[in-house]
């Protein structure tokens, strides 16, 4: 087994500490360490971090509670506690159902919430070992997807030259649900919390660290659904999943792992609105929401297309 | 293994004992610095045994060097000596001598193949730092074998493995299950053995297994 490279390790007792040591610079935040501690044995990006800074020990970050109303899930909360929650289950379905198909039982036993939002995008070209293709994200000039294998890339096009996708399974249950994170500095809407910039795929500052997740109740009537298709359905990544709220006066639908970023289907939510969800609807909601989508040169990632679709019908069935 | 470590060997070694053996029958006091057993069984003096009972302060920081961390290991307590950047994994089969957490996908996260159970949760050994884990309490396959679990002669009945060697996790991925479902359905022990890779192809097995073991615990339950 390859072995972690030297790196200081360091317990945090507050948000306000993890930050210090963030602006010091070569620092990497630990959460349930799933990703993080993976990255850095593969050494997939070209630095390393001198600190590691462990959250865990930073009190009163995790934990589900109901407040007003409104859902606060805090940061370190592991994905397996949410996916058992009662609570979280019978209101908040959609994100539940996420929780429980992300990843492992294991990595759901370890990986926390706020790490499940702030995973670095998927791309094998990116995520592979000992940095072997420095493309655009890493600073280099290519993005080799573009030219390679690319099954399992973007059907919305690329986001500053990079075709990667968000992986996250609770990401588009959280935009769905109409959920903002709540981070050291700001309380920012979940569907604006995606950004890639480089090597991040989120908004946040470099010392800047999600602490809770918010969700407001959902509208009297309303009713979610997640679903997810994956190759393995027990352990994958998605290959396409999609997250949907109706009822209640509202639609929401939120497709992931087609784009850089959670990607929310408004044409399709459109189709929808205010009329009663039959078979029919959902499949021309399902082709709304690929309206837009295109395979890339070569056609290896066309099949994304057609799940998506189907996906955004069954889920808008599974909600109805 | 590091230098210090090798250093260390011939101790052992020179008496034809293997490391491992040495530090599991042995169950030694103080030869090896760096793994120490500070109350083991009910034969410790009263004062460590007290000190078993609660949980330790946070550990020093560590910033750069090696600390100090106790934990918990198959119900006797370990002082050791780890670097920031060793696994528990690394801690379980270098230091203490537990082999049962394997190594297949390279330390990916992605086998399940080093799942042990810390604090009540199945978690991968491979992607936990062993720094992180002052004051866990922490149970591998060799712990439940010890403890006789039903979990043991169900997988032998039931032909739960052929190669054997993602068996440790599965049997420690149950064992947390049946702690947290004492009745579980086969659905139940399909999701949460959704993890662990075997390559023979047992899964068919490991259902009935797990049921037959969670049945056996309830007979003793309902016998004592």
């Amino acid at each position: 087994m390859k072995t972690w490279k030297r790196f200081a390790h360091i317990d945090a007792d507050s948000v306000g500490q993890a930050a210090d040591f963030l602006r010091r610079g070569n620092a990497a935040l630990l959460a349930g360490g799933t990703d993080l501690l993976g990255r850095l044995r593969f050494e997939i990006l070209p630095d390393y971090p001198e600190v590691v800074v462990n959250l865990k020990t930073v009190p009163g970050l995790d934990g589900i509670r109901e407040e007003g109303g409104k859902l606060r899930i805090g940061a370190l909360t592991r994905l397996e506690d949410i996916a058992r929650s009662p609570l979280v289950r019978t209101r908040w379905a959609a994100l539940a159902e996420a929780a429980h198909r992300t990843a492992s039982p294991h990595i759901r036993e370890m990986g926390t919430i706020g790490g499940n939002i702030c995973q670095l995008n998927r791309c094998w070209y990116f995520r592979i070992p000992d940095n072997r293709f420095p493309c655009i994200r890493k600073g280099g000039k290519t993005c080799y997807a573009m030219a390679g294998d690319n099954r399992y890339h973007s059907i919305f096009g690329a986001l500053k030259s990079c075709l990667a996708v968000n992986p996250g399974d609770t990401a588009p249950a959280l935009v769905a649900l109409g959920a903002s994170i709540r981070t050291s500095r700001r309380l920012v809407e979940a569907e604006r919390f995606w950004d890639m910039s480089v090597p991040g795929s989120t908004i946040l500052e470099p010392d800047e660290i999600v602490t809770a997740i918010e969700i407001p109740a959902p509208p009297p009537g309303a009713k979610s659904a997640f679903l997810k298709f994956a190759i393995r359905k027990s352990i994958d990544f998605p290959i396409v999943n999609c997250a949907v709220m109706t009822g209640g006066g509202d639609v929401r639908i939120c497709l992931n792992a087609v784009h850089n970023r959670p990607w929310r289907a408004t044409a399709a939510e459109e189709v929808v609105r205010g009329k009663a969800i039959d078979e029919a609807l959902a499949d021309a909601a399902g082709a709304a929401a690929v309206a837009g989508a295109r395979a890339l040169p070569g056609d290896r990632n066309k099949w994304k297309i057609q799940i998506a679709r189907t996906l955004v019908k069954r889920a808008l069935l599974a909600s109805a | 293994m590091s230098e210090k470590k090798k250093a260390q060997e011939p101790e052992g070694a020179a008496k034809g004992i293997s490391r491992r053996s040495f530090l599991r029958d042995a169950g030694l006091a103080a030869a090896v610095p760096a793994v120490a057993p500070i109350a083991l069984g009910g034969a410790a003096p009263e004062g460590e045994t007290l000190a078993a009972q609660t949980k330790p302060g946070p550990a020093e920081d560590t910033c750069g060097g090696p600390t100090m961390v106790e934990l918990t290991v198959n119900g006797e307590r370990y002082r050791c000596t780890v670097e920031p950047h060793w696994s528990l994994r690394q801690l379980l089969r270098d230091e203490v001598g537990y082999t049962s957490p394997k190594d297949w996908c390279g330390g990916q996260g992605a086998c399940a193949s080093c799942t042990v159970i810390v604090d009540g949760r199945p978690v991968l050994s491979c992607l936990t730092l062993a720094c992180e884990c002052h004051g866990t309490v922490v149970e591998t396959a060799e712990g439940i074998a010890k403890a006789k679990h039903p979990l043991v002669e169900a997988y032998i009945d039931h032909n739960a493995f052929q190669c054997g060697y993602c068996t440790p996790g599965f049997v420690c991925t149950a064992k947390a299950l049946l702690d947290r479902n004492p009745d579980p359905t086969e659905a139940d022990v399909r999701d949460a053995l959704g993890g662990n890779l075997c390559r023979c192809g047992t899964y068919q097995q490991h259902p009935p297994a797990v049921i037959a073991a969670a049945k056996e615990l309830g007979r003793d339950r309902s016998r004592s």
